[in-house]
C-alpha cells in the first residue's frame, strides 16, 4: 500500500501528464483542421489530372508509346520506393502499419532489389535499424514538404527512370478517409499503369490534340506524377495529425480514469489512516482509564 | 438563350470556378481559341494567359492562368492551371514586385534554365497586371 503522500505525488504527476496530453490533442486538431481542407481542394485537382490523362491514354493512338507508359518490370529488377512517415511517434499505430505494409511487399518482391527513399524520420529509423539499405532520405519535416521540393524529387525519380536506374516506382502513403478512419496504401506511380486508367465504360471518343497526343503527354505526364506525389504527402499528413489527436483523445481519457482511481485509493488510504489513529487515542484513553 | 456548359478551373489548391458558361475563349500553345456549347471533344495545353468566359447572363469573367491543360469533353470544359488568379483578386503591389525581380534576373548572367525560370516569371507577373486592367 502506498502512502497518501506518494499518491499524491502520482496524481499530480498524471495531472500534468494530462494538461500535455490534452495541448498535444488541440495542437492536432488545429493542424488537422488546416491540412485537411487542403488535402480535400488538391484532391478535386488530382482526380481531374487523373481522368485527363485517362482520357487521352484510353483515347489516343500514341505514335511512339511513351516510356513511362510501358511495363519493363523484366528487363529491370529494381522496385523505388518511396515512404511517407511521420517524423514523431505518439500517434497510435499510424507509423507501424505503414512500415509494415512495406516490410510485407519488400518480402514478397525478394526477388528484386528494393531501393528505399524516405520522407520522415520513423521509416528512416526503422528501416536504417533492420538493415535495409537506404537510397535517400529527407531530413526535412513532411509538414515543411512543399510542392517545390516535390518537383525536384519528381524530376529527379523521372530523370532516373527514364535512364533506366529502376523498373518500377511505388509510393507507400497513409490515406485519410475520416479522423477515425484511414488506410495504409500503396500505389505504383511509374510505369503509369494502364490499369488504373480503364474506364468504366469504353470510351469511342474522338479527340482533337493541340498540338499532339504525343507531346501533350510528354507534358502531362510529368505533371502527373508531382501532383500523384504531393497528393499522397498530404494524404499522409492528414491521416498522422488525425491519428495523433484520436491517441491524445485516449491518452486524455486514460489519465482521467487514473486519477479518478488513484483519488479513490488516496481517500480510503487517507480514511484508514485517520481510523487508525482514532483507535490508538481511543485505546489510549481507555488503558488510562482502567 | 445561347446553350450552356460547364466550366471549372481546378488548380492543386482549390477550385477556383465551378459553374455554367456560354462559352470561354483561351490561348492555347498553338494560338488563341474558343468554345462554345457541343464543342468536340479536346485536350489542349494552354499558355500563360487570360482566360474569358461569358455567363449566362453576358457578363465576361476574366482569370489569369499559368500554363496549363485544357479538356472538352461532353459539353464538360476543365482547365487544369499550377495558380489562377481571377479579376479583383490581383495583388498590384506583389505583381509589380515580381515583375521588377524577373526583369533583374533576366539581365543577370545565368544559366538557360534560370532565364527561362525568370521569362515565365515575367510572363505570369505581366498577366495579372493586365487582369488588374481589364476594367
Amino acid at each position: 500500500m502506498l502512502s497518501t503522500r506518494e499518491i499524491k505525488q502520482r496524481i499530480r504527476s498524471i495531472t500534468s501528464i494530462k494538461q500535455i496530453t490534452r495541448a498535444m490533442e488541440m495542437v492536432a486538431a488545429s493542424r488537422l483542421k488546416k491540412v485537411e481542407s487542403r488535402v480535400l481542394a488538391s484532391r478535386a485537382y488530382t482526380d481531374r489530372m487523373h481522368q485527363m490523362l485517362s482520357h487521352l491514354v484510353s483515347s489516343s493512338s500514341l505514335e511512339t508509346a511513351h516510356p513511362c507508359l510501358v511495363e519493363r518490370a523484366h528487363e529491370i529488377p529494381v522496385i523505388k520506393i518511396i515512404l511517407i512517415t511521420a517524423d514523431k511517434g505518439l500517434c497510435g499505430a499510424y507509423n507501424n502499419n505503414i512500415i509494415k505494409k512495406v516490410v510485407k511487399f519488400a518480402e514478397e518482391h525478394a526477388d528484386k532489389t528494393i531501393r528505399l527513399v524516405h520522407i520522415g524520420k520513423k521509416g528512416n529509423l526503422y528501416f536504417s535499424k533492420a538493415g535495409y539499405s537506404i537510397e535517400k532520405y529527407f531530413p526535412e519535416n513532411v509538414e515543411k514538404f512543399g510542392y517545390s521540393q516535390v518537383k525536384t524529387l519528381a524530376s529527379h525519380l523521372f530523370k532516373g527512370y527514364e535512364a533506366g536506374e529502376f523498373g518500377q516506382l511505388y509510393v507507400f502513403f497513409t490515406k485519410f478517409h475520416t479522423v477515425m478512419q484511414s488506410f495504409p496504401s500503396h500505389i505504383q506511380l511509374l510505369p503509369v499503369e494502364k490499369g488504373a486508367f480503364e474506364t468504366k465504360e469504353k470510351l469511342h471518343r474522338e479527340y482533337i490534340f493541340e498540338p499532339s497526343a504525343d507531346q501533350i503527354i510528354e507534358h502531362l505526364l510529368p505533371k502527373y506524377i508531382e501532383t500523384q506525389l504531393y497528393q499522397c504527402i498530404l494524404e499522409s499528413l492528414t491521416s498522422e495529425y488525425a491519428a495523433r489527436r484520436v491517441a491524445m483523445i485516449a491518452a486524455t481519457e486514460n489519465a482521467g480514469e487514473m486519477i479518478d482511481e488513484l483519488t479513490h485509493t488516496y481517500n480510503k488510504a487517507r480514511q484508514e489512516a485517520i481510523t487508525k489513529e482514532l483507535l490508538e487515542v481511543v485505546s489510549g484513553a481507555e488503558a488510562l482509564v482502567r | 438563350m445561347a446553350k450552356t456548359f460547364n466550366f471549372e478551373i481546378v488548380t492543386p489548391v482549390r477550385v477556383v470556378y465551378n459553374g455554367v458558361v456560354q462559352g470561354i475563349s483561351a490561348d492555347g500553345t498553338e494560338g488563341a481559341f474558343g468554345v462554345l456549347a457541343d464543342h468536340a471533344p479536346l485536350i489542349t495545353e494552354l499558355k500563360t494567359g487570360i482566360i474569358m468566359a461569358e455567363d449566362p447572363s453576358g457578363k465576361t469573367m476574366h482569370f489569369a492562368i499559368e500554363g496549363g491543360f485544357l479538356e472538352v469533353v461532353a459539353n464538360n470544359v476543365v482547365v487544369l492551371t499550377d495558380t489562377c488568379i481571377k479579376e479583383g483578386e490581383v495583388n498590384i503591389e506583389k505583381a509589380r514586385a515580381e515583375k521588377d525581380a524577373a526583369e533583374k534576373a533576366l539581365t543577370k548572367v545565368g544559366s538557360a534554365q534560370e532565364k527561362e525560370k525568370a521569362q515565365a516569371a515575367l510572363k505570369l507577373a505581366n498577366t495579372w497586371l493586365k487582369l488588374a486592367n481589364v476594367h
